[in-house]
C-alpha cells in the first residue's frame, strides 16, 4: 500500500507542507519518494467545456464499415453535416464497435489532429451517466460530483482526490478561474483560484510601502486565528485568506520567469489569440514554476474551462466562420502549443488533460443548431497516454433514440455499450494519480440497480493511460 | 429565549441591523438600545418602510448596474434593499440572455413594488414579467412544441422545490409538461414589456386532446390536470383549465400550486419559502433540513399565518422575532456548533462604504475620486454582477463566495476605501467618522491609546462582539508596531494615515468582517 502524500505529512511531524518542500528539501529524496508514491512527478489538467459541446459534431462517423453509423449521421443532421471529403484531414481511428471510419471535427485539423497523429490523444467515445439531465446546472453537478444518482457524495471528484491526499496547509489545486469550481470543491485542502498570475498580488496599501511587513503579520496572525476558531466558516475563510496570502507571494513573479524564460512560447500562445490558449499558459507557468522547485508552489492539479458551446442555433459545420469549428479550433490549437511547450520543457510525458462537457446535443439537428443532448466523447491528451479510439459511438439509429431524440446509456453487453464517464475518472485516478482502488471505489461509488441501465460493474482499466 | 417582547441589547440590535441592512452604524444601534425597542417593535419599524419602486434604468446594463449600486449606498430602507436583492436572486433572470437592460430594469422595478407584499401576486406578477417571459423562454413555448423551461423552474426554484421536508418529490415530469401548456401563447411588446397573450398561439385541449395524462385511474382524455401522485389533492388532482381555458390559466396554475401540500400536510410553499427566507437573514440551513430547523420554519409560518395571507412582510416580522434569528449573533468564542453566515458580496461594498461614509462617484461609482476600478468590475472579481446572476439558480451563497480570488477581490476593494485619500468629496475621512467610543465624544486626533483606537475602528465596523482576544491583540500589535509604540500620534498626519487607515483595512479584510 503506497503511502499517501497526507499520511507522510503526518508522519513528518506537524510542519507546514509549504516549508517542507522548499527547493532544498525537494532534493530530499525521502521527500521524492513521498511524492512519487501519489501522484509522482506528475501533473493532472481538467478542461471543461462549458455549455453542452455537441459530441456528433466532434468525433463524426465517416463511413457506415458493418453497421449504419454514417447513414443515421446523414438523416440526422442536414444543414450542419460534415461530409466525408470536409472531414478527409482530420481521420481518427475506426469506432471500436462498427469498425465505421471516424474523424474529429475539421476545426481540430490544425491542433488536435497533429496530437492525435503522434499518439498522445485518446478519443473516448459515448460517455455518459445513468438517467440523465439535461439541464446545464444539474448536470453540470453530476459530472462535478460524479453522482448521478444523487447519493449526496460531498464536494467534486477531484476534490475527493485531494482531500485525501492533502492537508490544511498544501496548496495542491489551481483554477484559472474566478470561483472554485464543483469538481475541486471539498473542504480539508486549498485549491486557489486566479485569473492571471501577474494580478496576484496581496493589494498592500500604495502610499505606505513601509507599513507592509507590519501589515502582512497582523493580516496572517487574523488568518492563523481564524483558522484556530472551531467555527468552520470562520476556519474556512482563515484557511483560505492565508493560502491566498502566501500563494500571492510566491505566485505572481512565476509570470515574470515565464515571460522572460520561455519567450518563444510566450509567443505562440499569443498568437493562437484565443482565452483557453491565454487560460492554458497560466498552468504552464505554474508548472514552470513547480518544476524549478519555486517555494511554495507545488500545484500539482488544474483546472481551466472555455464556454460557448450552447450552440441551440447558428452552430456551423464545416466553415470556419461557423461557432463550433471557432470553439473546436481554440481547444485543438491550445493545446497543441500546451503540449509543445511542455514538450520543450521535457514533461509532456508528466502532464495529462481530460476534457469533458456537462451533456452533449440531441442527434436530430433543428433549425441551424442542436439542443440538448445525452452522451458525448471526451478527450485526454498528454504524453503518457496511449492515443487512439476508446468506447463505442452511441447507436444514432433513429429508432435506437429515446423520446427527446437522444442516444440511449447502456451498460449491457449489446454492441453498443456505454462508457460511463466515473469509468474514465477512475482510470485517471488509477493509472494516473496512482490512487489505490480500494480508495477509488470510495471516491466514486458505484450505482445500485439494473446491471444493464446502471453504473454495477466500474472498470477502472480502460487503458488509455 | 425569546419573543417578540424581548427588548434588544447592543449585540441583537446590531445584528439585526447588519442583517436587515447593510451594516450596523453606531448611531442606528443606539437609537435602538437608547429606546428600549424589543425585537417585535424594531421588526416593525424597519419593515414599515415606504420606499420607492426604484427603476434601474440605463441604455447600457452596466449603467442600470451601478445606478443600482449607488441606490442601496444612499437609501433609507436598507431592508428594502436587502428584500429585492433576495428577490433577485429568487426569480434570477440574466440580461446576459435577456439583453434587453429596459426589460431588466422593469423587473427589479416589480421587485420592489412586490419585495414585502403578497408572495401569490408576486409570482402571478413574474408569470408576465417581460425579462422572465425572455429569460425562461416563454416566448418559445408554442401550442404545437411546448417549451418546458419555465414550467419547470416555476416549481423547482420559484414555488415548490424539487422535494418537500420529508424528500418526497413535490411534482413529476408530467405536471411540467401540462403547466407548460398554460403558459403557451404569452408573449410581450419588445419595446414596452408590457405583456401580450396570443389566443392563436395557444395550447387548448380541443387541438391537442392526446396531451392529456392517463395516470392510475382512467380520465377523460385531453385534459389539464397536474399533481394527480403528489400536493395532497388526490388521485384527481387539479385542474388548470378549472377557471376555463386561455389567458387565466397561468393564474390559476398560481392558485393551485399556492394549495399544494407537502406530504405531512404543511403549506409546501410557506415552507420553501420561510426556510430561504431564514437561511438568507438567519443561518445557513442543511440539507436535509434537520428536525429542529423544520420546526423553525414551521414555527415562523405559523405565526405569520404565512399560509393562508401569504404576506411576505408578515413572514418576515416572523423571522425577525424568532430566536433562531438571533442564533447567528453570536460573539466569540464559538463554538463548532456557532452558526455563522458570510456577507455577500454587494453587502461588503455596500456595507463598507456606507459604515465608513463615503460616497461612490461617476457613472462607475468609483471609489476614489481620481478613478480606479469601476464598481461593477470590483464586484464582478467578487463573483457577484448585479442583473447578471450565474443562472437561473442564482448565486450560490455562504463558502461559495469565498475563493482566493474572490477574497484578493475584497481585500483589494478595502485597499481602495481605505487608501481614498485623495481630498474630494469622497475622501476616506476617519476623522470625522470616529467621534464617539463606547458612548463618549472623542476627538480621534486626540487619540493615543491604542485599545481605544481599536474600539473605535472594530465599533464603526461592527466587529467588537466579533473579533478574538488574540485577534485584537494582533490589531493592537500593528498600530503599535510590535510595541515599539505603545501610544500614537493621530495629531501627525503620516501616523495617522498610515496606521489607521491600514487598521481599518485590516479589519475589512479579517476574517470575522466576511460574515455578517
Amino acid at each position: 500500500m503506497a503511502i499517501t502524500r497526507r499520511q507522510f505529512l503526518k508522519r513528518t511531524g506537524g510542519l507546514a507542507a509549504g516549508s517542507l518542500l522548499g527547493p532544498g528539501l525537494l532534493g530530499n529524496p525521502f521527500i521524492r519518494k513521498a511524492l512519487a508514491d501519489t501522484i509522482g512527478d506528475r501533473y493532472f489538467v481538467v478542461l471543461y467545456l462549458d455549455g453542452g459541446n455537441d459530441g456528433l459534431n466532434t468525433v463524426t462517423p465517416v463511413t457506415n464499415g458493418g453497421g449504419s453509423l454514417r447513414t443515421a449521421y446523414d438523416a440526422a443532421r442536414t444543414s450542419i453535416n460534415l461530409t466525408p471529403g470536409q472531414l478527409g484531414a482530420s481521420l481518427i481511428g475506426n469506432d471500436p464497435n462498427t469498425g465505421g471510419q471516424l474523424a474529429i471535427h475539421p476545426g481540430f485539423t490544425s491542433g488536435l489532429k497533429p496530437l492525435y497523429d503522434l499518439g498522445k490523444v485518446a478519443v473516448i467515445q459515448g460517455c455518459g451517466y445513468p438517467d440523465y439531465n439535461l439541464s446545464h446546472e444539474q448536470s453540470r453537478s453530476i459530472w462535478q460530483s460524479a453522482d448521478p444518482l444523487g447519493l449526496g457524495l460531498s464536494g467534486g471528484w477531484v476534490g475527493r482526490y485531494l482531500a485525501a491526499n492533502y492537508g490544511g496547509s498544501d496548496i495542491p489545486g489551481v483554477n484559472i478561474s474566478d470561483s472554485i469550481v464543483g469538481e475541486f470543491k471539498q473542504g480539508t485542502t486549498s485549491v486557489i483560484t486566479l485569473e492571471r498570475l501577474a494580478d496576484f498580488g496581496f493589494p498592500y496599501d500604495y502610499d505606505y510601502g513601509d507599513d507592509t511587513a507590519a501589515k502582512r503579520t497582523a493580516f496572517l496572525g487574523l488568518c492563523n486565528e481564524a483558522h484556530a476558531s472551531l467555527q468552520p466558516t470562520v476556519q474556512y475563510i482563515g484557511d483560505s485568506g492565508k493560502a491566498t496570502l502566501l500563494s500571492s507571494e510566491s505566485y505572481p513573479a512565476l509570470d515574470s520567469d515565464y515571460t522572460t524564460d520561455r519567450a518563444a512560447f510566450n509567443d505562440q500562445y499569443d498568437a493562437v489569440g484565443r482565452s483557453l490558449a491565454d487560460d492554458l499558459r497560466e498552468v504552464a507557468k505554474v508548472i514552470y514554476g513547480v518544476k524549478r522547485g519555486v517555494p511554495n508552489v507545488n500545484a500539482r492539479i488544474f483546472q481551466v474551462s472555455n464556454g460557448g458551446y450552447d450552440t441551440h442555433s447558428d452552430q456551423g459545420g464545416a466553415d470556419p466562420n461557423g461557432q463550433q469549428y471557432s470553439l473546436h479550433k481554440e481547444v485543438g490549437d491550445s493545446l497543441k502549443v500546451f503540449y509543445d511547450d511542455l514538450a520543450d520543457m521535457g514533461i509532456a510525458n508528466k502532464v495529462c488533460i481530460v476534457t469533458w462537457s456537462e451533456f452533449s446535443r440531441r442527434i436530430p439537428q433543428n433549425d441551424s443548431g442542436t439542443d440538448h443532448g445525452s452522451q458525448g466523447p471526451m478527450f485526454v491528451i498528454g504524453g503518457g497516454v496511449t492515443g487512439g479510439v476508446y468506447g463505442n459511438h452511441p447507436n444514432i439509429d433513429d429508432a435506437a433514440l429515446d423520446s427527446e431524440g437522444n442516444t440511449v446509456y447502456t451498460q449491457s453487453a449489446n454492441p453498443f455499450r456505454s462508457t460511463d464517464f466515473r469509468d474514465v475518472y477512475g482510470t485517471i485516478l488509477k493509472h494516473w494519480l496512482n490512487m489505490p482502488v480500494g480508495q477509488i471505489s470510495t471516491l466514486l461509488p458505484s450505482d445500485v440497480g439494473s446491471p444493464q441501465f446502471y453504473w454495477t460493474a466500474p472498470n477502472f482499466d480502460l487503458g488509455f493511460v | 429565549m425569546g419573543d417578540e417582547n424581548t427588548v434588544l441589547d447592543a449585540a441583537s440590535a446590531r445584528h439585526l441591523l447588519r442583517r436587515s441592512g447593510f451594516g450596523a452604524a453606531p448611531a442606528d444601534v443606539q437609537s435602538i438600545v437608547d429606546r428600549g425597542l424589543t425585537r417585535g417593535q424594531a421588526a416593525d419599524e424597519l419593515l414599515n418602510f415606504k420606499g420607492k419602486a426604484f427603476k434601474p434604468s440605463g441604455k447600457y446594463i452596466e449603467d442600470s448596474h451601478n445606478k443600482w449600486v449607488k441606490f442601496m449606498v444612499k437609501t433609507k430602507f436598507p431592508l428594502q434593499q436587502k428584500l429585492v436583492l433576495f428577490w433577485h436572486d429568487h426569480f434570477a433572470t440574466s440580461n446576459n440572455k435577456v439583453e434587453h437592460p429596459k426589460l431588466m430594469a422593469n423587473q427589479i422595478r416589480t421587485l420592489h413594488i412586490n419585495c414585502k407584499g403578497n408572495m401569490k401576486t408576486f409570482v402571478k406578477a413574474m408569470n408576465k414579467d417581460a425579462a422572465m417571459v425572455e429569460f425562461l423562454d416563454t416566448v418559445r413555448n408554442h401550442r404545437d412544441i411546448p417549451n418546458e423551461n419555465y414550467g419547470r423552474e416555476l416549481q423547482e426554484l420559484f414555488t415548490l422545490g424539487v422535494y418537500d421536508f420529508a424528500g418526497n418529490p413535490n411534482y413529476k415530469q408530467a405536471d411540467i409538461v401540462q403547466i407548460a401548456r398554460a403558459f403557451t401563447g404569452w408573449d410581450y411588446e419588445y419595446n414596452s414589456g408590457k405583456p401580450l397573450f396570443h389566443d392563436y398561439d395557444h395550447d387548448f385541449i380541443a387541438d391537442f386532446p392526446e396531451r392529456g395524462l392517463p395516470i392510475g385511474a382512467p380520465v377523460p382524455p385531453g385534459n389539464k390536470l397536474v399533481y394527480q401522485s403528489t400536493g395532497g389533492f388526490g388521485s384527481g388532482g387539479r385542474d388548470i383549465a378549472a377557471n376555463g381555458e386561455g389567458a387565466q390559466e397561468i393564474d390559476t396554475v398560481i392558485d393551485i400550486i399556492f394549495d399544494h401540500k407537502d406530504t405531512d400536510g404543511k403549506s409546501t410553499v410557506a415552507r420553501r419559502t420561510a426556510r430561504r427566507l431564514l437561511e438568507y437573514f438567519a443561518h445557513p440551513i442543511d440539507n436535509p433540513i434537520p428536525p429542529a430547523d423544520i420546526a423553525v420554519v414551521d414555527q415562523v409560518v405559523a405565526d405569520s399565518s404565512f399560509d393562508t395571507t401569504w404576506d411576505i412582510s408578515a413572514l418576515v416580522r416572523a423571522i425577525f422575532v424568532n430566536d433562531a434569528f438571533y442564533e447567528t449573533s453570536a460573539g466569540v468564542p464559538y463554538s463548532a456548533s456557532t452558526k455563522k453566515s458570510v456577507k455577500w458580496p454587494i453587502d461588503y461594498v455596500v456595507s463598507s462604504v456606507r459604515l465608513m461614509h463615503m460616497k461612490l462617484k461617476s457613472k462607475f461609482q468609483y471609489v476614489d475620486a481620481n478613478g480606479g476600478k469601476d464598481i461593477r468590475d470590483q464586484l464582478s472579481n467578487m463573483g457577484q454582477v448585479l442583473l447578471e446572476p450565474p443562472s437561473v439558480f442564482g448565486w450560490d451563497w455562504e463558502n461559495s463566495w469565498i475563493s482566493s480570488a474572490t477574497l484578493l477581490a475584497r481585500y483589494e476593494f478595502a485597499r481602495e476605501l481605505t487608501g481614498a485619500r485623495g481630498g474630494g468629496g469622497n475622501a476616506f475621512r476617519p476623522d470625522k467618522l470616529i467621534v464617539n467610543i463606547g458612548g463618549n465624544d472623542v476627538s480621534l486626533v486626540s487619540l493615543s491609546d491604542p485599545d481605544d483606537i481599536l474600539l473605535g475602528v472594530t465599533d464603526t465596523l461592527g466587529v467588537t462582539d466579533q473579533l478574538t482576544t488574540a485577534e485584537k491583540n494582533y490589531l493592537i500589535d500593528y498600530l503599535t508596531d510590535g510595541g515599539m509604540n505603545p501610544t500614537l500620534d493621530f495629531s501627525d498626519y503620516d501616523t495617522r494615515n498610515r496606521k489607521l487607515n491600514g487598521l481599518f483595512a485590516l479589519v475589512l479584510q479579517s476574517a470575522a468582517y466576511q460574515l455578517h
